[in-house]
């Protein structure tokens, strides 16, 4: 409870500066006051872990409502259906394809410790 | 039958009713693990309202608090941004030139390819942040004059489609490394490409978390450039 108490007042605290005239969304202001409470160690993470993993492993169920949802807007959808369908698969396939290229080339040689360090967690 | 009806309407049977089907499309899934638990679960949710005669808007009024634990859902991507940061430390600083040059990449195709197909200056804005996580790209096609309903469309769609075929994609353009397929499945379908990487493996899903929260971060600046920019 203390954990979700601490987010939503990162999420407030975003919310508040974006208001304030801070260009970033709320949401990302929170996410990264949020990361550099965590880095410097006023948040410890243990106060937070369990409620963030829950929010993130359930992070589907909160999509089941807009998903039902695009039922509700065909008609647009429709009206721009290709240039839309188009402007999606030609996108995706670019930024996993230079992504991931990218990356094949600058972080193969990432050290073995740091993997066996993630198998572990 | 008018009290059913009321009850059908009302608040509590609309969040009974989508955390009961996601946990059925989510045994669904151990069983059948093609089936996508999101997609189970909304179109069984579409068929329930059209059934029990629910119109969409009141199923909204109960259905609209898990839009909205998206946004904590956000900030809490914190913690795997922060964890995984540490582990990556050496190699944080590469991720982040992989990353950026993912979203810049993805960013000018999605907006270039619906102009070339004669789409409206709103429907261009609403593409751009589609590679992103909801409630990010939702604000920031705001922030560009976009319509967020499309974009939030083109988000989960394109999460969908990224989390079943980008695996495959990048096996047959060869590149098999954790950390590429992690940073390019993260960067391209968000949310969706990470829970389907972590089904299987911890390093690929881990880096995907962290790609996928720095994708966010540098589109949501660089769309705030590019509307300083437009004016």
């Amino acid at each position: 409870m203390v954990g979700f108490l601490i987010i939503v007042g990162f999420e407030l605290l975003g919310m508040g500066l974006h208001r304030l005239g801070i260009p970033l969304p709320g949401g990302v202001l929170g996410l990264l006051l949020f990361a550099t409470a965590l880095a410097t160690g006023l948040v410890k993470v243990e106060w937070v872990e369990r409620t963030a993993a829950f929010l993130l492993r359930h992070m589907l169920l909160l999509f089941i409502p807009v998903m039902a949802g695009l039922t509700q807007m065909s008609a647009e959808l429709r009206h721009d259906g290709v240039a839309l369908l188009a402007s999606l698969v030609v996108s995706l396939l670019a930024v996993l394809l230079t992504t991931g290229g990218l990356a094949h080339f600058l972080l193969r040689d990432v050290k073995i410790d740091d993997l066996s360090a993630l198998e572990n967690e | 039958m008018r009290l059913l009806a009321e009850v059908f309407n009302g608040p509590a049977f609309a969040i009974g009713i989508t955390i009961g089907l996601y946990w059925i499309s989510l045994h669904v899934h151990s069983r059948f693990p093609w089936a996508n638990p999101l997609v189970t679960a909304s179109m069984v949710l579409v068929l329930l309202l059209y059934l029990l005669h629910i119109s969409y808007a009141h199923y909204r009024t109960g259905g609209q608090v898990f839009s909205w634990l998206l946004g904590p859902a956000t900030v809490a991507l914190g913690v795997p941004m922060y964890k995984q940061g540490v582990k990556l430390k050496g190699s944080l600083r590469r991720l982040l030139v992989v990353v950026l040059a993912g979203s810049v990449v993805g960013m000018v195709t999605a907006g270039l390819v619906a102009w070339m197909f004669g789409a409206s200056h709103e429907v261009i804005m609403s593409t751009l942040p589609k590679s992103v996580t909801t409630p990010i790209a939702i604000q920031v096609s705001e922030n560009l004059h976009g319509n967020p309903a499309i974009t939030a469309a083109m988000v989960l769609i394109s999460g969908l489609l990224g989390s079943i075929v980008g695996p495959s994609v990048l096996r047959m353009s060869r590149i098999q490394h954790d950390h590429a397929i992690g940073a390019a499945i993260g960067t391209s379908s968000h949310a969706l490409g990470t829970a389907s990487l972590l089904s299987h493996s911890e390093v690929q899903g881990s880096v995907s978390s962290l790609a996928m929260a720095m994708a966010g971060v540098i589109t949501s600046i660089l769309a705030m450039l590019l509307s300083w920019f437009w004016h």
